[in-house]
């Protein structure tokens, strides 16, 4: 009880003295946390619509003739030969002329001059989930060219293609903010926390002499890295929230960005970045502290 | 703090116990001395002869370089961490050079000693108070102390050695800045922690301290010991 109130009163009289190199590692923290959190709420999001866009993944493949039902036993063996697939689906030029018509509705009026097998026939192929990579889908989609009495192979090339490689670059842009993140809370930190002691020396130096412990010299520090990781990753993801409201406020609506439907970090992420940034202060202060304990 | 059986009337033992600074100033050689529990012991030798390095071996500011120590039957020099925290905390220094922190107050300064060992608040407030009225210092509670004068602050570093109750008590030069009636006071104040049980070691020039007392007196000269007169004090 007396050891808190007597650290307590440490913490303060730190915090009076050397408040403006505090209040700039604060920032510091805050603006690390916003950049990284920022560049991580992107990544997750895109990695949502990501998974939004390959649940409706499927090559379709499409095919000069109606394959009978032997030739689709032979196509199906030869689709698993090269790997194995969540659904094979032939589609008929009958089952195409329907489909069509049903996605048509109350137009579908417009076919009655058609012809009913105007619609080439086709395999439609779901590949399993661990296969969604571009690059096995790339090499799917060439081999399903060379199957027999195949046409043309559609997977909606150009999207996938660029939504691979822009994951891709948030992926290393979140690991580089991330690092900054790590670098400037864990020195920033152990800097004001080395300067606070210099200011301090002689009193910490008589503190070890009139018996003070270690954990009693060392308490006040750790506490000090414990809050500016505490309020500077909280003020960091509150500023980002306010950016994330302000947004989804001016672009909501229909059109292209929904498909991302932008969505928070959930609570337990937030947790992690808070708590990640109060482990890597307190590190921070640690370091300092216990460099001038050791002698 | 439990102690050996047969270190119960030893408070401090030191045995061939020399320093030498780098390079080769030998500011103490060869010193064997025992001092009692509860007993008053004064320290005298010109200015250079190694008092404030005896005392500072004693509270392990500084290591020797050859002997041993005992402090209320520990080793001094293999205590480590909280063990060293914890005896340190038992034994309270007036420091040649006050070591005060000047940009506090008085009051500030009295209560590291207690707030080290984590006493009730109220009975740090109390205990300044009542040594600061012994010392007649009481209106100096809220001062800065770099505002004191040297005599004062010298009856500061006092007071913040003895604040604590510690079971022994190191005192450097403790009336050099002092007149004759402040000498007496501080003088009350260490007969006061004497008879409380504490054991007394003084470093002085003072004659006046010691020459009518009872008290055994150790005079070093050149780093090792001229003279040591017994006393009819336990
Ligand atoms: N840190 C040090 N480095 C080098 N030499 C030192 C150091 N401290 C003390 N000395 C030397 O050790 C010798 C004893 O010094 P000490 O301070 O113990 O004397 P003293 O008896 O306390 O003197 P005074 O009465 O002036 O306080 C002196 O010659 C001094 O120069
Ligand atoms: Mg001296």
């Amino acid at each position: 009880m007396n050891f808190w109130l007597a650290v307590f009163r440490q913490v303060g009289r730190n915090l009076h003295q050397t408040w403006t190199s505090q209040l700039m590692t604060f920032l510091t923290v805050s603006l690390s946390v916003l950049i990284f959190a920022f560049f991580y709420l992107i990544y997750t999001n895109m990695l949502g619509a990501g998974d939004r866009l390959s649940d409706d993944l499927r090559l379709i493949v499409y095919l000069e003739e109606d394959p009978g039902p032997e030739m689709q036993q032979q196509l199906r063996q030869k689709i698993n030969n090269f790997d194995d697939v969540e659904k094979i689906l032939f589609v008929s030029r009958a089952e195409a002329y329907e489909r069509f018509a049903t996605q048509l509705g109350e137009n579908s009026d417009v076919l009655t001059d058609m012809p009913k097998d105007f619609l080439p026939p086709s395999i439609e192929v779901v590949p399993l989930q661990s296969l969604r990579g571009y690059n096995k889908i790339k090499l799917f989609s060439e081999y399903l060219k060379s199957l027999p009495g195949a046409e043309k192979v559609q997977y909606g090339q150009e999207w996938v293609e660029r939504f691979y490689y822009f994951t891709r670059l948030l992926t290393i842009v979140v690991i580089l903010s991330g690092t900054l993140l790590i670098l400037t809370a864990t020195f920033m930190v152990a800097y004001t926390i080395r300067l606070t002691i210099m200011g301090r020396r002689d009193e910490l130096e008589l503190l070890k002499l009139v018996g003070a412990t270690n954990s009693y010299i060392r308490a006040p520090f750790l506490i000090e890295g414990i809050l500016q990781g505490l309020t500077g990753s909280i003020i960091g993801l509150s500023a980002l929230y306010a950016l994330f409201r302000w947004i989804s406020l001016h672009f909501e609506g229909p059109g292209p960005l929904n498909l991302f439907q932008f969505t928070f970090l959930p609570f337990s992420e937030v947790l992690i970045i808070v708590s990640g940034s109060i482990a890597l202060c307190s590190l921070g202060s640690y370091s300092s502290i216990r460099k001038f304990l050791k002698f | 703090m439990a102690e050996n059986e047969n270190t119960e009337n030893t408070m401090i033992e030191m045995i061939k116990v020399s320093r030498i600074y780098e390079p080769n100033i030998t500011a103490l050689s060869d010193i064997s001395l025992s001092v009692g529990t509860g007993e008053m012991f004064f320290l005298i030798g010109r200015s250079g002869a190694g008092k404030t390095t005896l005392l500072k071996l004693i509270c392990n500011m500084e290591v020797p370089s050859k002997g041993l120590i005992e402090v209320a039957g520990y080793d001094i020099n293999q205590l480590k961490g909280n063990d060293l925290a914890h005896l340190r905390q038992k034994i309270g220094v007036a420091y040649q050079d006050f070591k005060l922190l000047g940009d506090r107050t008085v009051a500030e300064n009295i209560a590291i000693a207690m707030e080290v060992s984590y006493k009730k608040p109220r009975a740090i407030k109390q205990r300044v108070k009542d040594l600061l009225e012994q010392l007649q210092l009481v209106e100096k509670h809220n001062t800065i102390t770099n505002e004191l004068s040297r005599g004062e602050q010298q009856r500061i570093a006092l007071a913040r050695a003895v604040a604590n109750s510690p079971r022994l008590i190191l005192v450097d030069e403790p009336t050099g800045n002092l007149d004759a009636s402040t000498t007496e006071q501080v003088m009350e104040l260490l007969n006061r922690s004497r008879l409380a049980g504490a054991t007394i070691v003084i470093a002085t020039h003072d004659s006046s301290l010691y020459r009518q007392s009872k008290h055994r007196v150790l005079e070093l000269r050149n780093g090792t010991i001229h003279s040591l007169t017994e006393g009819d004090q336990p």
